[in-house]
């Protein structure tokens, strides 16, 4: 097997431009070390989030048996984002002054609560799908309506000036803010759901052959369904809560593992998880160098990468006639 | 070959099988024991995949079923699934999975949550794979496969889980003359080795050529049970199918002793 040693070598590259590629000056001694602190939780961020953001995206075309799936395509990171703005406007209204609650901890949970609340509309809806365009359509439609609701919760918020740019910073999503607090709830949430889907591998692999002949192999269907939901909410839940409302890398990283990794989650799962995070490290890099007046969001790099090859992907399956 | 403990036969008694309002199956009672093949029968419609179903645990139904005398529907899915075994006329795979994949997703009831694949496991899908005649598939990738091939690498599949009895839903309805005396012979095989099989089948002749008792179904009532010679004949096929049955009369086929094992 030649896919770990490459993909721990890139990591190693992608870790090690991180540190050292930024418009901070590593020379001066004073800030060194500053820079290099600020460097490395951000690295660490884009390599959690993108751990998490691709395992979710395995996971959730597992479950819904369709390649195009994703937690942004299915509106599962709209609905995260939105839980943790609400989180912070809760905060900013009610939990000032309460000393031991902090922002960092109440938002991963507002992220997990919106991130469940999406993925639920689509299980309910849509029982198993095998209707590609209900699936997507249905997705558009839950981000669009996450997205109205942050657009409101955003105008409320404008009311106190930190608020408000605590509000929108968070929408925007970028991982350069993002403080050892942060980190620190949001590790133990995204180790444990990536041990957790692994775990449920086999069972999403016997998924994929439709729910009638799963349950007749010996899967609790409904079990499968509803915990594999639950961890893909833990997951995009932590990672928007490092990194904001990043798309496209539960799409992306999964296709181009495929034809290296397999179809089988117990193989695909953690290297997904070691290509996610390279991925959006590697975007991040690429968010710091290109020249403009103020730092591009990580968001509009995934999506820059992420929309086309969605629409590859379309045209071939549609000419395969593999969906459906 | 199966272990000692493994015998078991299956019983049904009042199955009752409402779809969407409709009551589809009434009171079936049925019966089948280790190695015997007991053919399900009856036009279209008349609940032969919806029985088998239910029998397979897929289905709610009223009624009992039991295996040994221990009541299905008290059992989890998992241990279900090591008891009986489904075999579906095609399969919904869409993924790039290889055979050896697919069949090893007939281990997971053997599976824990964190373990790997044993010893035991590789070892049950080489057999299986031998037995379906399935072995020259194994690196192929299961949806480039032909129908015939594919129903064979679903048998190994179901044969992977070690499960004593055998559900399958119309194994030969998609294939060839070849690929379809190639699957009856190997549920007969399957049968000289104590499995319990019950078959839905289309086919009368394979039915009277293969299967040991049959039930012959009509508008989800039971019409007909017992030996299949008495159930394919004439007053009973007239009597659900409304045509009268010809001895001899199509042209039949039978394996070539010259080509064995050429599968």
């Amino acid at each position: 097997m030649r896919l770990y040693p490459l993909l721990f070598a890139l990591l190693l590259v992608a870790g090690v431009l991180a540190v050292l590629v930024g418009s901070g000056d590593l020379t001066d001694p004073e800030l060194r070390d500053t820079f290099l602190k600020l460097r490395g939780y951000r690295l660490t961020a884009a390599f959690l989030a993108g751990a998490a953001l691709a395992v979710g995206g395995v996971v959730v075309q597992g479950l819904f048996r369709n390649p195009l799936a994703s937690p942004s395509v299915l509106g599962t990171t709209a609905g995260a984002s939105f839980g943790g703005q609400v989180a912070l406007l809760v905060y900013g209204v009610a939990g000032v002054g309460t000393s031991f609650i902090v922002p960092e901890m109440l938002v991963p949970i507002g992220c997990f609560i919106g991130a469940v609340a999406a993925l639920a509309v689509l299980l309910l809806f849509l029982r198993v799908t095998q209707d590609l365009l209900a699936l997507l359509l249905t997705g558009f439609v839950l981000s669009a309506l996450f997205l109205s609701l942050s657009a409101f919760v955003t105008s409320i918020a404008q009311e106190t000036w930190e608020l408000g740019r605590a509000v929108v910073s968070f929408s925007l999503g970028s991982v350069s803010g993002t403080g050892p607090r942060q980190l620190a709830f949001a590790i133990p949430l995204i180790v444990v759901a990536l041990i957790a889907s692994w775990s449920w591998g086999r069972s999403l692999d016997l998924l994929l052959s439709g729910e009638e002949e799963a349950q007749s192999m010996g899967a609790n269907v409904g079990a499968v369904r509803w915990w594999s939901a639950i961890w893909v909410s833990v997951l995009v839940a932590g990672a928007v809560s490092v990194g904001g409302n990043v798309g496209f890398v539960g799409l992306v990283v999964p296709h181009m593992l495929r034809p290296f990794a397999g179809t089988k989650h117990r193989r695909l799962i953690p290297a997904a998880a070691l290509a996610g995070g390279i991925f959006l490290v590697t975007c991040d890099i690429i968010a710091r160098v290109i020249p403009s007046r103020s730092e591009i969001p990580l968001g509009v790099v995934t999506g820059l990468i992420g929309a086309p090859l969605f629409l590859l992907l379309l045209i071939r399956l549609r000419r395969e006639h593999t969906y459906a | 070959m199966l272990n000692g403990d493994a015998h078991l036969g299956l019983r049904a008694q009042g199955l009752s099988v409402s779809l969407g309002g409709r009551t589809v199956l009434h009171y079936v009672d049925l019966e089948a024991h280790p190695g015997e093949v007991l053919a399900l029968l009856g036009p279209n419609g008349a609940g032969k995949s919806t029985l088998l179903k239910a029998l397979a645990g897929l289905l709610p139904y009223e009624g009992r079923v039991e295996i040994a005398g221990a009541d299905v529907a008290s059992l989890s899915p998992r241990m279900r699934a090591k008891r009986v075994s489904y075999v579906p006329q095609r399969s919904l795979l869409r993924s790039a999975l290889s055979v050896e994949e697919v069949v090893a997703l007939g281990r997971y009831v053997h599976a824990g949550s964190f373990g790997g694949m044993s010893n035991g496991d590789r070892e049950a899908i080489d057999r299986a794979l031998e037995t379906a005649h399935a072995d020259v598939l194994r690196d192929r990738i299961f949806t480039q496969l032909s129908v015939g091939e594919q129903q064979r690498v679903l048998l190994a599949r179901a044969l992977a889980s070690d499960a004593p009895i055998l559900l399958l839903d119309e194994p030969t309805a998609a294939l060839d003359v070849g690929e379809g005396m190639a699957v009856l012979r190997l549920i007969r095989t399957l049968a000289e080795q104590k499995h319990t099989l019950i078959v839905v089948l289309h086919d009368l002749a394979d039915a009277r050529s293969t299967t040991d008792r049959a039930l012959l179904l009509k508008d989800g009532r039971v019409a007909e049970q017992g030996d299949t010679a008495s159930v394919v004949s004439a007053d009973p096929i007239r009597a659900v199918y409304g045509v009268r049955l010809v001895e001899n009369a199509r042209i039949g086929f039978e394996p070539d002793p010259d080509t064995e094992g050429r599968e």
